[in-house]
C-alpha cells in the first residue's frame, strides 16, 4: 500500500478520496488552487498544498504543478479523481516516469482505450454489441440504400470525419435517405474537407445504462452491477439509479457479465465503467468506456457495500481484488441526485456565491456527499456540482419515498441550485414508472417539465 | 482604470492605518524621485486625508455597500481612491485562511508565513493588479471591526504576479511570492541589502526541473528571506521581503519591518 497520496482534485470528490485514504490508514495531501483555499477538503486535510492560481490550466490541469506537489510533499501516488487529468494517458505516463503511481489504469491501458472509435472495435471484437451501422464508408447511393435496408430505418447519416452534428441527418425512409445524401456530403465536405459518410441505426428512445467493473493487475475482474443514467439534460447526467428499471434481472445479469468478459479479455485494469445505450426492445449497444472513478459511484456503493475508491486505490497499489463475483450481492435500490449550482429557471445557468445556510439531510439509507458548509463561497471557475444526495431503499418505491423526505430536508441558501428539477422528477409519472429516456428532458423542455410538475 | 502616474501612485503607498498620523508614511517606492521630496506640509495633508478616509468615509461606504446589494463601490477624491468590495465579489477578498490552523502541516517546512488574520499573503494575479488601490474588506472576513482591513499597497505591485503586500506588525511590506510549487533557490541578486528594481530576478522555484523566476515586486532593498534555500514551497508562498527604498532608512538596514514577527526569519543565503 502507498505511504502518502496526493489528491489532485477538488470539491466533493477530493473529500471522498480523503475519506478513503483515512479508511486505509494512508496519509493524504490535498492539492488545491488559490480559489479553493477555503474549501472543505483543504480544511479537513492533514496537509494541503497550493499548486497554482484559480485557472485550472495552471493548477488542476497542470501536470508539472501536480507532480511537483507530489514530489515535494513526499507522496508516492497521485489520485486524479474524475475530470481534470483523470483519463490523460500522457499525464499517467509522466507520473510513472517520476516513480509515482497514478491511481487509475496504467498509462498503457489508458492509451489502448483512448480513442472511442478503436475502443468500440476492440470491444466489439470481444463480443460486445455496438450500434449497427454500415460496413464502412458508403460507396454510392445504391450502396447506401442497400445498407439502409440491411440496418433498418430510421437511420442516422454520419460524416466519417466529423462531429458536432454537422452533416448529420436522421432519415426514416429510403426515399428520405436518397434525398439527403447529397446535402450531407456537401455539408461534410464544407465542414471537414471530407465527404465520406456512413450509416448508423437511429435509436429513437434510448436509455443510458452503464456497467461498473473492477479488474486487478492479475486479470481477476468483477462487475458491481449497472446504473441507469437516463435522466439527462443536454447529455449531462442529473440523476442516476440502480438497478435499471429498463431491464429484467436476467437481462441485467447478461449485460454485466458480457461487459466484464469483454473488458477483461481486452486487458483492462482498475475500476472502470462501460456505457451502453439500451433501446425500447431491451437491446444494448456499447458506446464508450470511462477509465476513472465516476461521479455516480456511490449508487453502486449503496447497493453492494463495496467501497469503490478504496478498491481503486488497492488495485493501483498492486493488491489483488481479494473477493470474487460470488461475494458481490446487489441489494435494494439506490438513487443519486446531483445537486448543482444551476438555475433551472434560467436555462440551468451556473451560479456562484456564498452558501449562507446548508443543512444536509439524514436518516436511514440517506447519504450526502458534499463539500458545502455554511459560509463557503462557491467559486465560479469550476463545474457546478455542489454535492450528491444518495438514497437507498429495499425497493425502488422505498428509495423514492426516502428521496422525497431527504430532498425536503436539504437546505442550500445563498446560491441557486437545481433542487427544483429533482422535486419535479419525483412528481413525474414518467420517472415514477421508470420510463425515462435520455432525450426526454430536452424534447419536453426543462421549463415545461418543471411547470407540469408544479401543476400536479 | 487605476491611475498610473508615479507621483499620485506614491501617495497610494501611504499607510492606511486609522492611526496613521502617528507615524510617517512610506512613500519611497515611486519610480521617479519627485515624490520623495515632499514637504512636511504635504505629508500632513496626506495624513489628514487618510484619517478622514478611514474614520468617516470608509464606515459610510461599508454601510452603503451592506445596504445596497452592490458588489463594489469606488470613490475618487483628488488623487485618492477608495474601493470597497463585498467578500463574495468577483475576486476573492482578503480572506481568512484555513491554513491558520496550527495543526496544518506544510510541505517540508513549518509555518510558512501564515498571517495571523486579516490580510492575505497569497494573492492571485488578478488581485495583485487590484492591490494598487486602497481596499477594505467589508463584512466579517477581516479580524474584527471594520474597517480594519485597510491596507496600503504600492504602485510597484501593479501587474506583477509575484507580489504580495503584507502587514504583519502594522508596518507595510512587500513580499516576493512563489510563482510555482517546487523547490526554492535564491540568486546572488537576492542577497539581503541589495537594491533591486521591480521585475529583477531574485531567485527561482524549480518545478520538475523548470526554473520559475521569483521577481522583486517593487523597487527596494532585499530584506529578510522567509524560506531556506532548497526548501519546498507552494504556489503563492511568501519568499523574500522587499523593503521599499526609502531615503530615511539606510540601504541594507533591515528596518523594523524586516523582522516579520512570528515567522521563520533568516537572512537569505547567497546563491
Amino acid at each position: 500500500m502507498f505511504r502518502k497520496i496526493l489528491i489532485a482534485n477538488r470539491g466533493e470528490i477530493a473529500l471522498r478520496i480523503l475519506r478513503a485514504c483515512r479508511t486505509l490508514g494512508v496519509e493524504a495531501v490535498v492539492a488545491y488552487s488559490e480559489a479553493d483555499r477555503e474549501s472543505l477538503p483543504v480544511q479537513l486535510a492533514d496537509e494541503a498544498i497550493c499548486i497554482g492560481p484559480a485557472d485550472a490550466k495552471r493548477s488542476y490541469l497542470s501536470a508539472p504543478a501536480v507532480i511537483s506537489a507530489a514530489i515535494v510533499t513526499g507522496c508516492d501516488a497521485i489520485h486524479p479523481g474524475y475530470g481534470f487529468l483523470s483519463e490523460d494517458e500522457g499525464f499517467a505516463e509522466v507520473v510513472r516516469a517520476h516513480d509515482l503511481v497514478f491511481i487509475g489504469p496504467p498509462s498503457s491501458v489508458l492509451e489502448r482505450f483512448a480513442s472511442k472509435e478503436s475502443t468500440r472495435r476492440l470491444l466489439a471484437g470481444h463480443g460486445l454489441p455496438t450500434i449497427p451501422g454500415s460496413n464502412g464508408i458508403l460507396r454510392d447511393d445504391a450502396h447506401a440504400l442497400a445498407e439502409g435496408d440491411r440496418i433498418g430505418y430510421p437511420v442516422l447519416i454520419k460524416p466519417a470525419a466529423g462531429g458536432g452534428g454537422k452533416g448529420m441527418r436522421m432519415v426514416r425512409t429510403p426515399r428520405e435517405l436518397e434525398a439527403s445524401l447529397n446535402v450531407c456530403r456537401s455539408e461534410a465536405r464544407a465542414a471537414f474537407g471530407d465527404d465520406s459518410l456512413y450509416l448508423e441505426r437511429w435509436l429513437d428512445e434510448n436509455r443510458h445504462v452503464e456497467v461498473q467493473i473492477a479488474v486487478d493487475r492479475y486479470g481477476h475482474g468483477i462487475h458491481l452491477g449497472e446504473r441507469d443514467c437516463s435522466v439527462q439534460r443536454r447529455h449531462q447526467k442529473i440523476l442516476e439509479e440502480a438497478p435499471t428499471p429498463a431491464l429484467s434481472e436476467s437481462a441485467r445479469t447478461e449485460l454485466c457479465e458480457r461487459a466484464l468478459r469483454a473488458v477483461v479479455a481486452a486487458g483492462y485494469e482498475n475500476v472502470g465503467t462501460l456505457e451502453f445505450l439500451v433501446d425500447n426492445a431491451g437491446n444494448f449497444y456499447f458506446i464508450e468506456i470511462n477509465c476513472r472513478i465516476q461521479v455516480e459511484h456511490p449508487v453502486t456503493e449503496m447497493l453492494t457495500g463495496v467501497d469503490m475508491v478504496v478498491t481503486q486505490i488497492r488495485i493501483a497499489a498492486g493488491e489483488p481484488l481479494g473477493f470474487s463475483q460470488a461475494d458481490v450481492t446487489i441489494r435494494g435500490h439506490a438513487i443519486e441526485f446531483r445537486i448543482n449550482a444551476e438555475d433551472p429557471d434560467r436555462e440551468f445557468r451556473p451560479s456562484a456565491g456564498v452558501v449562507e445556510r446548508y443543512l444536509a439531510p439524514g436518516g436511514p439509507g440517506v447519504r450526502m456527499d458534499s463539500h458545502l458548509y455554511p459560509g463557503y463561497e462557491v467559486p465560479p471557475y469550476y463545474d457546478s456540482l455542489l454535492g450528491k444526495l444518495i438514497v437507498w431503499g429495499a425497493t425502488r418505491d422505498a428509495a423514492i419515498a426516502r428521496a422525497r423526505v431527504a430532498l425536503d430536508e436539504l437546505v442550500v441558501d445563498g446560491i441557486v441550485t437545481n433542487l427544483a428539477i429533482h422535486k419535479a422528477l419525483l412528481a413525474s409519472d414518467v420517472f415514477l414508472d421508470g420510463k425515462f429516456t435520455t432525450n426526454l428532458l430536452d424534447r419536453v423542455g426543462s421549463a415545461a417539465f418543471l411547470a407540469a410538475a408544479a401543476r400536479s | 482604470m487605476p491611475d498610473q502616474r508615479p507621483g499620485r501612485a506614491a501617495k497610494g503607498r501611504s499607510s492606511g492605518e486609522r492611526s496613521s498620523g502617528e507615524r510617517s508614511a512610506v512613500d519611497g517606492s515611486a519610480v521617479d524621485g519627485s515624490a520623495r521630496d515632499r514637504s512636511a506640509d504635504e505629508r500632513q495633508v496626506d495624513h489628514d486625508a487618510i484619517d478622514r478616509l478611514a474614520d468617516d468615509l470608509l464606515p459610510a461606504l461599508v454601510a452603503k455597500l451592506a445596504d445596497s446589494g452592490l458588489g463594489e463601490i469606488e470613490i475618487r477624491e483628488g488623487s485618492w481612491r477608495v474601493r470597497v468590495r463585498r467578500p463574495g465579489g468577483d475576486a476573492p477578498g482578503p480572506a481568512r485562511r484555513s491554513g491558520d490552523r496550527a495543526s496544518r502541516a506544510q510541505p517540508g517546512h513549518a509555518g510558512h508565513g501564515h498571517q495571523p488574520a486579516g490580510f492575505e499573503g497569497h494573492r492571485s494575479a488578478k488581485e495583485a493588479r487590484d492591490t494598487r488601490e486602497t481596499r477594505v474588506s467589508a463584512g466579517n472576513q477581516t479580524n474584527g471591526s471594520t474597517p480594519a482591513g485597510l491596507v496600503p499597497v504600492g504602485p510597484g505591485a501593479e501587474g506583477r504576479e509575484a507580489s504580495a503586500p503584507a502587514e504583519d506588525d502594522g508596518l507595510p511590506r512587500t513580499v516576493a511570492t512563489s510563482p510555482a510549487v517546487g523547490v526554492y533557490q535564491p540568486r546572488a541578486e537576492g542577497r539581503p541589502g541589495n537594491r533591486v528594481r521591480a521585475g529583477d530576478r531574485i531567485g527561482a522555484v524549480d518545478m520538475l526541473g523548470i526554473p520559475q523566476e521569483v521577481v522583486a515586486p517593487i523597487d527596494g532593498i532585499v530584506g529578510a528571506s522567509l524560506v531556506e534555500p532548497g526548501q519546498a514551497v507552494e504556489y503563492g508562498q511568501e519568499l523574500v521581503v522587499i523593503e521599499p527604498a526609502d531615503d530615511t532608512s539606510p540601504a541594507g538596514g533591515s528596518g523594523p519591518s524586516g523582522a516579520s514577527g512570528g515567522r521563520a526569519t533568516r537572512p537569505g543565503r547567497e546563491a
